[in-house]
């Protein structure tokens, strides 16, 4: 990643998007439904305001580190052991995850369409894909996002819409769900959806100033908000609870529910259109990612000839789940529980032991002056 | 020369990846497949499952083919088979191997339970249809009335005459229910939200094949009018398989299954039915017919529609539910046989009140049938006391469907008459007394 690469608001922002909605059209809404039954739109609201206000503090702690990388960050802290030990973090965070993510991606178009394909033909079909995509570089893959994010939201825009006609006020009464004390405990934790904030803070060198990182980060994650708000509370209006706990993939059934007359149904062709390209741009950046953050912590001159290397590891990575079940037990389980302590806990930590740092290192200045 | 490398590397990654992408291990063409329309379950021998397909015959279709059912001399635009399987599924396997073409679900527009199996419980079934990936949710249940392989009877005799493609005439007949008001909306999805509900209940479109050869063999001792203590049946005092009726069309669909969680409990007529899409709020428009409010024996006929959707309210007194339901409807004349001058001003209020009372003690014996006879809220009257928990364990603990059972009932029915059709009001006839008589 050269630094002359430099992009807007409206790239990053698409970027992050991507990054924490594509989430939506795997196994999200039923997931929030397992932790809130039907007030699974109510944690996801719940959940968006913790980020945001951590995302807050990050940022306002962000501000001493302008045009740095959480790595130089970490490199400022704690010299090579620190940006090495926090790029190994950050590089074992994106490679599990975006194969778990792989994995998912494959097992449902082996589900939906590809039936007796083998799941390794269809991973293999996504990992050249998300290769070529990393090829690319970060430049085309963020312009592509912002290309791409508002024909996403047309089709799932077309989904909600379509679905009103199914929709039941009374599926999201009661009101708290299995319980506001649940929601309240199980929030946290489940801010491991907007693990993809970890991106912003490996872009923020190209952003041009700390005003556009505050600026994407807060749009970003108040639309990824919004939109995950309105899947939860589509898919929670159009089943009633407990029947939501039991789809694999919500949007897609309620995609396969819209009919109005002869001539408009069948419109899941639009969302598996949709889906793929979500898929493309999410995995190809992950690699990018992954390749971009192993170069900088060893600090190589260049990231390309990682990225095959890498598809070949998280392809293998993908493999390793036994099943389906196995796969979403590890995402919804493991990932979506545990992913904030790197996206917020991590950042947080470094960030706040740099800025004392700054404030040792501007107190030792006045002394000496 | 490293420009051209360039391209070349290019045009074979891009063909390579065209020949594994075109569908490989998936690929399927149209005509290697065969679409079922209409899929029939009865119970089978002692275990087993006896499941009928009926499958389209794309060329008999497209060309019109005479009739749409399973008939005789390969003209149908259908072809139906029938046999004995443990599960669904592997019937489908069975029937790969003497069908020429592999089955396909993705157009099955008509899941036909027998009675006997409904009242079993299909729960295992609806389960296996919603798992798989073929089946759509937008496809209808129904009941097939009577004893004995009912399904399959009925499926054998759907014979269409004004449609040479069964799947459309599935998807007519059944959405007709918005201008008929005598069968109701049970699609596979709301079939399957309603079974797992905690509040309403699942209903499906009850079928039947016509008891009657011969319009000498009708009778109507097969109307439900006596138990509504009427003298004679109106339009909707039918279920399927005893309309007064006779002609090609064998099959019926009329009224539908109540059931509770996924066990048929009971039936409901066509008129019950209305009153339940009434409730429902789903009621579109039907001509309904009223006994004279001022003349017996003579009939007043209305087509009726609903203009706002219902209100339902449950209140708890003590351990009881009370519930009310308010009803807004719409009316336009369409005939009025004794001649009195209801069109006008003065008698516009006997009509619209001897309407209301009709349609609300019809509605309120047909929710008492489901509160003491099926103990099962079919209209999701529970859903508007969810409101008051804040909590799902909270609701749970409730038991509304117990609660249900011990139920009043208050109904509240609004007609209001519009229109009085092309006539302001009626002329008699001009003739001598006795000829009248």
């Amino acid at each position: 990643m050269e630094k002359k690469i430099i992009f807007g608001n409206r790239e990053a922002i698409s970027l992050l998007l991507i990054f924490m909605c594509n989430q939506l059209f795997l196994s999200f809404p039923r997931n929030m439904a397992e932790s809130a039954g039907n007030a699974g739109w109510i944690l996801t609201i719940y959940i968006t305001v913790i980020s945001l206000v951590l995302f807050l503090i990050i940022s306002r702690l962000y501000k001493n580190f302008e045009g740095k990388d959480i790595l130089d960050v970490a490199e400022f802290l704690g010299g090579n052991i620190g940006r090495i030990l926090v790029g190994i973090i950050y590089v074992i965070d994106y490679v599990v995850i975006i194969s778990v993510i792989l994995r998912e991606y494959g097992e449902d178009l082996k589900i939906i369409s590809l039936v007796q394909s083998p799941i390794s033909f269809v991973l293999a079909l996504f990992a050249i894909g998300m290769v070529f995509g990393a090829f690319f570089g970060l430049e085309p893959l963020v312009r592509l996002g912002a290309i791409s994010v508002p024909v996403i939201f047309l089709g799932f825009l077309i989904t909600v819409v379509g679905s009103i006609k199914y929709f039941n006020f009374s599926n999201i009464l009661p009101i708290f769900g299995t319980g506001l004390v649940e929601i309240l405990i199980e929030g946290p934790s489940r801010t491991s959806v907007f693990s993809g904030l970890t991106s912003l803070f490996l872009i923020a060198p190209f952003l041009r100033s700390h005003d556009n990182f505050k600026k994407s980060g807060f749009i970003g994650l108040i639309l990824s908000g919004l939109i995950l708000t309105v899947g939860n509370l589509v898919y929670s209006l159009v089943l009633p609870y407990p029947s939501t706990t039991s789809n694999f993939l919500p949007i897609y059934q309620l995609s396969r529910l819209i009919e109005y007359g002869r001539f408009f149904q069948r419109i899941e062709s639009i969302f598996v259109l949709v889906w793929s390209m979500t898929a493309l741009i999410y995995l190809s950046a992950g690699l990018f990612f992954s390749a971009y953050i192993y170069k900088k912590t060893f600090k190589l001159e260049y990231h390309r000839p990682l990225i095959i290397p890498f598809g070949i590891i998280i392809f293998t990575l993908s493999l390793i789940p036994k099943s389906l079940m196995e796969t979403m037990f590890i995402d919804n389980s493991i990932i979506r529980k545990y992913a904030w302590t790197v996206t917020f806990g991590l950042t947080l930590v470094l960030l706040i032991l740099a800025s004392i740092k700054i404030k040792v290192k501007e107190g030792r200045h006045k002394d000496e002056k | 020369m490293k420009n051209k490398i360039r391209k070349f590397c290019i045009l074979l990654s891009i063909f390579i990846i065209c020949q594994f992408t075109s569908g490989c291990y998936d690929s399927r063409e149209i005509d290697e497949l065969a679409y079922p329309i209409a899929i029939g379950f009865d119970k089978g021998e002692g275990k087993f499952l006896r499941m009928s397909l009926q499958i389209a015959v794309p060329t008999k279709v497209a060309g019109g083919g005479e009739g749409g059912g399973g008939g005789e001399g390969g003209q149908s635009s259908v072809s139906i088979t029938t046999l004995e399987t443990p599960t669904i599924y592997s019937g489908l396997n069975m029937i790969n191997t003497y069908v020429s073409k592999q089955i396909n679900l993705s157009h099955v527009k008509a899941i036909v339970f027998s009675e006997e199996l409904a009242r079993e419980g299909i729960e295992k079934y609806i389960n296996a249809l919603m798992r798989g990936r073929e089946f759509r949710g937008t496809a209808y249940v129904l009941v097939a009335k009577g004893s004995g392989n009912t399904a399959e009877k009925f499926i054998r005799e759907v014979k269409p005459e004004l449609e040479s493609n069964p799947a459309k005439y599935y998807e007519m007949v059944l959405n007709a229910y918005g201008y008929t008001g005598f069968t109701a909306e049970a699609k596979l999805i709301s079939f399957y939200r309603n079974m797992t509900s905690y509040t309403t209940q699942p209903v499906a479109v009850l079928a039947n094949v016509s008891e009657f050869e011969d319009s000498d063999d009708i009778t109507l001792e097969y109307s439900t009018y006596k138990q509504k203590g009427r003298d004679y049946p109106l339009p909707g005092d039918y279920t399927a398989g005893n309309m007064p009726k006779v002609g090609n069309i064998k099959t019926e669909v009329m009224g539908m299954a109540v059931f509770d969680g996924a066990r048929m409990v009971g039936e409901l007529d066509g008129e019950e039915t209305s009153y339940y899409l009434m409730v429902e709020g789903k009621y579109g428009y039907s001509y309904v017919t009223i006994p004279d409010p001022q003349a017996k024996d003579m009939f007043v006929l209305l087509n009726l529609k609903q203009s706002r959707k219902p209100k339902k309210r449950v209140e708890m007194v003590g351990d009881k539910p009370q519930i009310y339901i308010d009803i807004k409807l719409e009316a336009d004349i369409l005939s009025i046989q004794s001649g009195i001058n209801y069109e006008s001003i003065e008698k516009i209020g006997i009509l619209e009140k001897a309407t209301e009372e009709f349609v609300k003690t019809g509605i309120e014996r047909m929710v008492k049938r489901t509160v003491e006879e099926f103990g099962s809220d079919t209209f999701g009257i529970g859903e508007s006391i969810k409101k008051k928990f804040l909590t799902w364990d909270q609701w749970v603990a409730f038991n509304w469907k117990e609660k249900y059972r011990h139920s009043n009932i208050n109904v509240n029915v609004d007609v209001k008459i519009r229109r009085p059709g092309q006539k302001i009001k009626t002329v008699p006839a001009h003739g001598s007394e006795k000829e009248e008589k």
